[in-house]
């Protein structure tokens, strides 16, 4: 037990004492978050800048004004003229300008877009031509015979990007720390006969290889909560569910990968090799297991082969834990199919395991 | 307490075709400093790893310490302290907590700081393990051996690699570890170091033992004595028929007398000088070494 504990104590120093761990263990997980919350995360604050020429200055341009300014998704900007509003549509300022032309002169209501976001101006022009459409049917005094009422469901509570995210990042983490992580750490042990040195004393070797497990287990829970005060500063990220829950998955999921490591460390004979094999199993789930974005997003022909990774359920269940407060007794079936990886990396590397 | 602190009897280990280690027996009695010298491959670290209990014998096997090494290779452990050929440590670990860690690895631990004292790693306390010197390496890695206080020690090439400094340095340490009365068995693959540290040697080719004995009496047996090295002028002719003289040779300009009474040989030259019968300018008298030994027992020199 004295072995257990204190291999535990000192490879958490050694692991904490070297930067590159340091930076795969906290720096990049960080990096990877804040450079995707910029790219994607925008999105969900739907709203357009629609600038407004008057030309006329009628009690229908008027009545046009006020109703534009209903729509809770424009903001609506008063031009000064033409040419001003078109220099702020080029600068990106507007996705849409509208030019009300003067009363009765029957000119068209002119609208520019921008074309380099085309997707934003169209749905920016839907809203518009509906808009007009209502006015005109107004104007004309028509009762519309058919009337849609729509009524947005919300969620139990809002997903924000971030809090989406965060426990993807997180499930990323802990998989690295075992495919990417160990893998290096254990051959490089290995290779350098440090672990045929632990040998050469009497210490029971689960003494120690539990001592190098539970180390991991250790470190990634720091890590995770160094991650998450920074996501929740930084990112105004959220997490709704356990943190207790979160942490007992984090250390299923160390086990279930800290078991594969070692068991892609016991078919390779250099730390660069299994590395390598560590990072080419890693980084496709990385993109794939709806880590960084929904899983949806990739074609139907993935979905089947999405789901047979181990990294999805652990994706799937943090993150019903962590943004939706899930239970986590709904995702039993993920959770076994998880463990049942773990024990097959665990046998595997029983099996075939070498100390030199 | 056993009587003698190791026996090993009839070790083989195999390697698919390659027989490494190919029946290998002997004593070492307590207090002993026993080493295992030849050159790189004769199988001297399989078998201290055999009898180490690190690697399983194909056949035969070692009581170390009274325990049978097959039966309980765990309990040999306990009992030995346990020196590796390039065995790396944890990099970024200081001395001090390589030597905690280890410490806990074993059922009762002697204090980092004495050891550290005691292999002169004060300045190094605090420092990583990575960044020693080769020769604070091999005293940290001694310091480990040491870590149980152990009655037995096997030391596995102790200096190979260490600068001569550091060498002798290391050397200290192992006859301060005999003086403390514990048995060491090493190997080596320098004669120096196995005629200055061990009181037997057992000279080791294609794994097996070649020769074993006090360094003295293998040189005494296995070789043809002392060299007298003369650079003459005038013939070598009726040098053979000098007193002790049983064998001569040119090389590189100077002839060579094997002697086993070289101050018989010596006085008979001089006498010779004396009467005119040839001159020589230049004298050397080199005894013979273990180096000698072992190129007469297998026709090559250690380090080839």
């Amino acid at each position: 037990m004295k072995a257990f504990a204190v291999t535990v104590l000192m490879l958490f120093k050694h692991y904490f004492r070297d930067r590159t761990s340091v930076f795969w263990g906290l720096v990049f997980p960080l990096l990877l978050m804040g450079l995707i919350g910029l790219a994607f995360g925008r999105g969900e604050n739907l709203s357009f800048a629609v600038g407004l020429v008057d030309e006329g200055g009628g009690p229908l341009t008027q009545g046009l004004r006020h109703g534009l300014a209903q729509v809770p998704v424009f903001r609506l900007t008063d031009e000064e003229d033409e040419a001003s509003a078109l220099d702020a549509l080029r600068r990106g300022r507007r996705t849409l300008v509208v030019v009300i032309p003067p009363v009765g002169t029957g000119e068209a209501v002119r609208v520019y877009y921008d074309q380099a976001r085309l997707q934003e101006s169209r749905t920016a022009m839907v809203i518009l031509d509906r808009f007009i459409a209502e006015a005109n049917l107004r104007i004309a005094g028509v009762k519309p015979a058919l009337r849609v009422q729509a009524t947005g469901v919300a969620a139990a509570r809002r997903v924000r990007f971030f809090d989406f995210l965060l426990p993807g990042i997180l499930a990323m983490t802990v998989m690295n720390s075992g495919l990417n992580g160990l893998t290096w750490v254990i051959t490089e042990y290995r290779q350098r006969l440090v672990l045929k040195r632990v040998l050469a004393t009497p210490v029971h070797p689960l003494a120690f290889l539990g001592g190098l497990v539970a180390r991991y287990a250790a470190t990634n829970l720091v890590q995770l909560a160094v991650i998450i005060v920074i996501a929740v500063v930084a990112f105004h990220a959220t997490i709704v569910g356990s943190l207790w829950t979160l942490t007992g998955l984090a250390l299923l999921g160390t086990l279930v990968f800290v078991g594969m490591g070692i068991a892609v460390s016991t078919v390779s004979r250099t730390p660069e090799s299994a590395n390598l094999l560590g990072s080419a199993l890693s980084f496709p789930m990385m993109f794939l297991a709806g880590t960084l974005w929904p899983r949806e997003y990739m074609p139907a022909f993935l979905q089947p082969v999405i789901s047979a990774l181990p990294l999805t359920p652990l994706v799937e269940v943090m993150r019903a834990v962590a943004a939706r407060g899930e239970a986590v007794s709904v995702y039993w079936t993920s959770l076994l199919y998880l463990s049942a990886w773990g024990l097959a990396s665990f046998v595997l590397a029983a099996w075939r395991f070498k100390w030199e | 307490m056993a009587a003698l602190a190791l026996q090993v009897r009839s070790l083989v280990k195999r390697y698919g075709a390659l027989t490494a280690v190919a029946g290998v027996s002997f004593d070492v009695a307590r207090g002993e400093i026993f080493g295992i010298l030849g050159p790189n491959g004769a199988g001297k670290t399989t078998t201290l790893e055999m009898i180490e209990g690190l690697r399983r014998p194909d056949e035969g096997t070692a009581v170390v310490d009274g325990v049978d090494v097959r039966a309980d290779p765990r309990g040999v452990r306990a009992r030995i302290g346990v020196q590796l050929q390039e065995a790396a440590f944890f990099e970024r670990l200081t001395v001090e907590e390589t030597l905690t860690l280890f410490g806990a690895f074993h059922r009762r631990a002697t204090s980092p700081q004495a050891l550290i004292e005691r292999l002169q790693l004060g300045e190094k306390r605090k420092a990583w393990a990575g960044t020693l010197s080769g020769g604070q390496r091999q005293r940290l890695s001694i310091a480990l051996a040491l870590v149980n206080d152990p009655q037995i020690m096997f030391l596995d090439e102790p200096t190979t690699g260490l600068d001569p400094q550091a060498r002798r340095n290391l050397w200290d340490v192992i006859a301060e570890i005999r003086r403390e009365g514990r048995t060491v068995v090493l190997t080596t693959h320098y004669m120096e170091e196995a005629e200055r540290l061990c009181d037997r040697v057992a000279i080791m080719d294609h794994g097996r033992i070649v020769a074993l004995d006090t360094p003295r009496a293998l040189i005494r047996e296995h070789t043809p004595g002392t060299t007298i090295a003369v650079s003459i002028s005038g013939g070598a002719e009726g040098l053979d028929a000098l007193p002790g003289v049983r064998h001569v040779e040119l090389e590189d300009g100077e002839t060579l007398l094997s002697s086993t009474d070289p101050i018989q040989t010596v006085h008979a030259l001089m006498d010779l000088d004396r009467q005119g019968a040839l001159h020589f300018h230049r004298l050397r008298v080199e005894e013979a070494t273990l180096e000698d030994v072992f190129l007469h027992l297998t026709g090559r020199r250690l380090r080839e």
